[in-house]
């Protein structure tokens, strides 16, 4: 059955994550030094205080040390986060997405106990997964509705060569790069593509940082180099057709848009307060219609922007519904990628200016939300690769190159 | 209708477009870059940009200056924008004062500020009205409450004018050696009863400048606080009647204007940073190419730019006219809404631009910054207040 009501540990851990974020991550947050967007340091103490609380590892199976916590939750917890700080969400859900991926799905027994103690051990071991590069363009755009998309293959390539295998190429705009203890890298073998594990200690692997006018993605971004990069065999992962990393993207978590939903909310709430305090025209701002209308559109951009991200979480939670006809055989994903984004961003936009030229100084937090929907509206592929995307579900087009790949 | 410009009109634009091309569009980004908002500022460009004329060039021909008409006017702003629409406005703003002295000064004031004004390059005006607790309430007077809006108090002592409080986002407050300060020399009336204007040079004793504010766009443009501590203002430095700033300046049209330039240039502005991003997004889309062949070949590419060029294109005509109206004498509310649109134009292009280059993996700061710049118009030109006043215009 379609359902909303949400469970009493979800209700708890919302609860409990709000309360961290109140009394943790907005006092470290909203400093100067972080209002600064585009140069602001990560909080590595409050990563630590998150991961403590199992926040790191929360989509990671009970079975495995992790919290096991649905798609629905994630996005619960990433909206809560990115709440107080967008980097220290967008950090935690990709180690926790890929901690469920890699550790409950797509490592052998043996790989497994290779790498998880110490992932479990250490509140400090992000994970990453490599797989954009800086030559090769997979978006949809041109090639819509036709059969080639793209630049299909890796330029990152693995020979094998006895029991190892050597990588050679680079892969930039990889989330978590600073920070990754392990990753995840896609790479062609010259029979087609395939992932390794490759630690981070690894000689012959580089890391980067992304300079701060490069800076268009919320956490730790960075780019990664392998030059004759040497892994054991044992390092090449098994991936099924499901899986987020074989690179679906109409089914995934929808957790960017919690993130922006997080963001949306934040310059919400903070319009509304500064409304009921700002007196201008004789009374409280919002009591003026021209105040109290624009921040109750927001309010329903909200609103609106959550139903679409909730119901894609739950479908993904329950693939089934799709398969009985409950809810549609649709991108459902893609479909809250394409609204959420430009709908927060004008969300931000517009609560930003309710607070008049404050609106726009870097020393208050209103430039940073709007700054911050800007990001979350231009990291991604883009609203027009989601709606080409979303085009090409609808017709039930079915690309001939992935047919025959099948 | 006749849209030919003359060749006078043309010789300012040209010049315009040379200078912008050549010196400003070099400085533009590396300006915006610097993190501190006091050093943004660049003397050098405002000297060489008022060499041309472009610092001076509203000011009447009797007065010595340029006398250039609305028309020029709009085509130069818009010129200069498009290589840095804060640049272009730090000019512009002097014209903006310039109409003022030229509507409001008795012909001593002319004589005594006029005459510096336009002997020195570095010579920039500015004018003080908003407070940290009046910003609406200076632009839309709210009838039922007469004690609303700015609290700077001025005393008269002998012939002496004595001023207590403090302005705060004003525009050139760091680098201007001439105000206009509207002050309330009579608390107990309505704003437009108990305000008298003040003209203010920068070295006033009891009068300093308080810190520069530092804003995610126009960061060229510097906006600052004043401070007035016992400032001590002479009588014959009072503009217009006592008690009467409003009526002075509302019969040149807006009042926190100061006359009706205020709403032509902020559209003007725009203008040019949309012609600016038009430019940049067809470039782009003609020689970046995606899977073997150039962006533009994708319909939702196109659909794009069309939007842009439309916008574009529709706000041209709307200045024109607007700036054809003004030297006709021709005043409506037609200022207002096109300053109106011009928030919304400038948002919706500078935003689609970076869209178009973030959508082909292109990360271009200027994209960036010509959003930041476009969303200064929010507060300024398209808040709820600024539409509404030009609304009630059309009611009258």
């Amino acid at each position: 059955m379609y359902s909303l009501h949400l469970s009493p540990e979800q209700l708890e851990i919302r609860d409990t994550v709000r309360d961290f974020v109140a009394q943790e991550v907005v006092p470290a947050a909203l400093v100067p030094a972080r209002l600064e967007a585009r140069v602001r340091p990560l909080l590595l103490d409050v990563l630590d205080k998150a991961s403590q609380m199992g926040l790191r590892t929360l989509a990671l199976s009970e079975q495995m040390g992790g919290a096991g916590a649905d798609h629905l939750t994630c996005c619960i917890v990433t909206e809560e986060l990115a709440f107080g700080d967008p980097d220290i969400a967008a950090v935690l859900a990709q180690t926790s997405t890929l901690a469920h991926e890699l550790f409950d799905r797509a490592m052998t027994d043996e790989q497994r106990g290779h790498f998880l103690p110490a992932f479990l051990e250490d509140d400090r071991y992000q994970l990453a997964l490599a797989e954009h590069e800086p030559d090769r363009d997979p978006a949809l755009g041109v090639n819509y509705h036709r059969p080639k998309v793209g630049d299909a293959g890796f330029k990152t390539t693995a020979k094998r060569s006895g029991d190892v295998w050597i990588i050679n190429g680079a892969k930039d705009r990889v989330a978590n790069a600073p920070l990754a203890g392990l990753f995840a890298v896609q790479v062609a073998t010259g029979n087609g593509a395939s992932t390794l594990l490759v630690p981070r200690n690894t000689s012959g692997l580089a890391v980067a940082d992304i300079a701060a006018s490069e800076r268009w993605h919320h956490g730790a971004y960075g780019t990664v180099t392998f030059k004759d990069c040497r892994v054991p065999a044992e390092n090449l992962l098994g991936i099924d057709e499901g899986s987020p990393l074989a690179g679906d993207a109409g089914r995934r978590i929808p957790q960017d848009q919690a993130l922006n939903l997080g963001i949306g909310r934040v310059a919400y709430e903070a319009a509304l307060d500064y409304a009921q305090l700002r007196v201008q025209g004789g009374r409280r701002i919002i009591e003026h219609q021209a105040i109290g209308g624009k921040l109750a559109e927001v309010l329903v951009r909200l609103e609106v922007a959550r139903a679409a991200i909730w119901q894609a979480a739950w479908a993904s939670d329950h693939p089934a519904a799709i398969a009985d006809r409950s809810l549609p055989d649709l991108p459902l994903t893609t479909i809250a990628e394409a609204f959420v984004a430009e709908t927060i961003y004008h969300a931000t936009k517009d609560a930003a200016e309710c607070f008049g030229a404050m609106g726009v100084m870097k020393d208050m937090p209103l430039q940073k939300y709007v700054h911050d929907a800007l990001v979350c509206l231009h990291s991604g592929a883009g609203k027009s690769e989601a709606t080409l995307r979303i085009a090409e579900a609808l017709s039930g087009y079915r690309r001939p190159a992935l047919l025959a790949a099948e | 209708m006749d849209f030919m410009l003359s060749n006078e009109q043309r010789a300012w634009q040209m010049t315009a477009r040379k200078f912008a091309e050549e010196e400003i569009r070099p400085i533009s980004l590396e300006r915006d870059e610097i993190s501190d908002p006091r050093e943004t500022f660049d003397w050098e460009i405002i000297k060489k940009g008022s060499r041309l004329g472009f610092r001076t060039m509203a000011v009447p021909k009797e007065w010595g200056g340029h006398g250039t008409d609305f028309v020029t006017q709009a085509l130069v702003m818009a010129e200069l924008a498009k290589a840095d629409s804060a640049i272009s406005k730090t000019f512009s703003q002097c014209w903006k004062w310039s109409h003022l002295i030229a509507a409001t000064c008795t012909d001593e004031q002319k004589g005594r500020f006029l005459k510096p004004f336009l002997e020195d390059d570095t010579y920039l005006l500015g004018k003080g009205i908003s407070e940290p607790s009046a910003g609406s309430d200076n632009r839309l007077p709210p009838g039922d409450d007469p004690k609303a809006g700015l609290k700077l108090r001025a005393e008269r002592h002998g012939d002496e004018w004595i001023l207590n409080g403090e302005k705060c986002f004003i525009a050139n407050a760091s680098v201007g050696k001439l105000f206009f300060i509207d002050a309330r020399t009579d608390p107990n009336a309505p704003l437009k009863q108990g305000t008298t204007m003040f003209l203010v040079p920068r070295d006033t004793p009891g009068f300093r400048i308080g810190k520069v504010f530092n804003k995610a766009g126009w960061r060229f443009y510097q906006n600052g606080e004043m401070i007035f501590e016992n400032a001590r203002v002479p009588h014959a430095n009072v503009v217009g009647p006592v008690n009467g700033s409003d009526m002075k300046t509302h019969q040149a049209g807006d009042r926190t204007g100061g006359d009706i330039f205020g709403d032509l240039e902020l559209a003007a502005n725009a203008l040019g940073v949309c012609d600016d991003a038009c430019e940049m997004a067809l470039t782009l889309a003609r020689t970046r190419k995606q899977g073997g062949r150039p962006l533009f070949d994708q319909q939702l590419v196109q659909l794009k730019i069309n939007r842009m060029h439309m916008l574009t294109e529709a706000l041209r005509s709307f200045v024109m006219r607007i700036a054809w109206e003004h030297d006709h004498k021709v005043h409506s509310a037609n200022a207002g809404l096109c300053m109106n649109l011009s928030t919304d134009v400038i948002q919706e292009v500078t935003e689609i631009n970076l869209d178009i280059h973030m959508s082909a993996g292109v990360l271009e700061p200027r994209a960036d910054k010509l959003v930041r710049d476009g969303i200064i118009w929010s507060h300024l030109a398209g808040d709820s207040v600024q539409r509404m006043k030009a609304t009630r215009r059309l009611a009258k």
